[in-house]
């Protein structure tokens, strides 16, 4: 069996994931996040690709309760890297007031990737060991590409 | 062809500031003059370079271009250095860090703007962390202006400083450059009107469905929240249409059955 079709196998049988498409990737539960992402490590998936959050702004009378207060959709991305070498996505949806477990109790390379996502979009992760500002001055306020910052937000005397 | 070197001089540049006495091997200057010479064949360049332009900057540096020619070596520690080369776009986190180690500077000290976006920012101008050239924070001496400025343009500037350098040892005034206008801050027309505008030629719309048509992109040009025109529409081939079209302008739609059937 493919790799492909075993990811999306596994999501199905395990995690109750009915939708897919071609074009975004699945959507898990946020509790089980930390599940998923230590079964794939499990079968091989031992290179940690990347963390992207995305913040989506509220809707205004959209029908699902997320999407009306506005929310975060994280993808996490591992890496099999043996023969095929097959990248596994899945998505999180979060409120903004919500947390998402972090993965680097079982991939270091995560520490910096959602530190990052911490500082510029603002997701917070819990258990992260260190959950610091990585690019932005430490002194810096707010999260720049949350949809709702101002793009000409002053920082005086610089600009 | 010969090469003309009749206003060559092969002397050591040394003797444009002494004055040689005839027949004897001592030569005298003032010792103002001497450190004048010595101050402007000696900047030394802290390279401030946060980006591609630090890429010209270590080009200038290089054996093609030879900044050491004209005594510029580049160093890594601000200690040491009269010329701090700010080549790169500056944040709100580094101009804190620049500003410092422009201090550090002992003086006299000069300061090069080099590329746009130290000048001005450019593009990056507008965006939350950026700060909008470093003359916000320190003093400029000589703006260097490109998208990287090429190692021939920072030469020509190092040659304008060694100039200023020796206009204010002099005692004489030296103007402040003005901050050059940058690509970003010039307002540019489009060379061919929008597809909104109704300058716009139409048989420019008309050639250009037709190039879609010929690369299979004729289905999406044709939504109906673009203004299309047919054929009967249009005034008669102009001529910058007509070089590669036929006499009369047909339809998308037949230039498309065309290629098909072609």
């Amino acid at each position: 069996m493919l790799k492909a079709e075993a990811y999306r196998a596994l999501l199905e049988s395990d995690f109750g994931v009915q939708e897919f498409s071609d074009k975004t990737p699945p959507c898990i539960e946020a509790s089980e996040h930390h599940r998923l992402a230590a079964t794939l490590k499990e079968r091989g998936y031992t290179l940690y690709g990347f963390v992207a959050a995305t913040h989506m702004p509220a809707v205004k009378g959209a029908a699902d309760a997320l999407e009306l207060a506005g929310h975060y959709e994280v993808a996490t991305g591992l890496r099999c890297p043996t023969e095929g070498s097959h990248i596994a996505i899945w998505r999180v949806r979060l409120g903004l007031d919500e947390e998402l477990r972090t993965l680097v109790d079982l991939f270091a390379g995560a520490d910096w990737q959602e530190r990052e996502q911490y500082d510029l979009v603002g997701v917070r992760f819990a258990d992260h060991p260190d959950l610091r500002r990585l690019m932005l001055p430490e002194d810096w306020e707010g999260h720049p590409l949350h949809r709702d910052y101002p793009i000409d937000t002053p920082h005086p005397p610089w600009r | 062809m010969a090469v003309d070197e009749s206003d060559r001089s092969y002397e050591h540049p040394l003797y444009t500031t002494l004055e040689r006495m005839p027949g004897l091997d001592v030569a005298t200057t003032t010792i103002d003059k001497l450190l004048t010479w010595g101050a402007t064949n000696s900047l030394w360049v802290f390279p401030m370079a946060t980006s591609c332009c630090g890429i010209e900057l270590m080009a200038t540096a290089a054996s093609r271009v030879d900044a050491d020619r004209m005594g510029t070596i580049v160093r890594g520690t601000p200690r040491q250095c009269d010329v701090m080369v700010v080549a790169g776009t500056i944040t709100v986190k580094m101009a804190p860090r620049v500003l410092k180690l422009w201090e550090q500077m002992p003086e006299p000290k000069w300061c090069i703007a080099m590329g746009s976006c130290a000048i001005s920012g450019d593009f990056y101008r507008d965006i939350y962390s950026v700060i909008p050239g470093i003359d916000t924070a320190i003093p400029v001496d000589v703006y260097i202006p490109g998208c990287p400025p090429n190692p021939e343009q920072l030469i020509a500037g190092l040659m304008r400083l060694q100039e200023k350098v020796r206009a204010v040892r002099a005692g004489e005034w030296a103007p402040k450059e003005e901050r050059p206008e940058t690509a970003a801050m010039q307002k540019t027309a489009p060379s061919i009107a929008r597809i909104t505008s109704p300058e716009r030629s139409k048989n420019i719309t008309l050639a250009q469905l037709r190039g879609a048509g010929n690369l299979g992109l004729g289905g999406d040009m044709k939504r109906k929240s673009l203004p299309i025109v047919t054929a009967k529409a249009g005034p008669p081939a102009e001529a910058s249409t007509a070089a590669t079209e036929s006499t009369e302008p047909a339809s998308p739609d037949s230039a498309k059955a065309e290629d098909v059937e072609g």
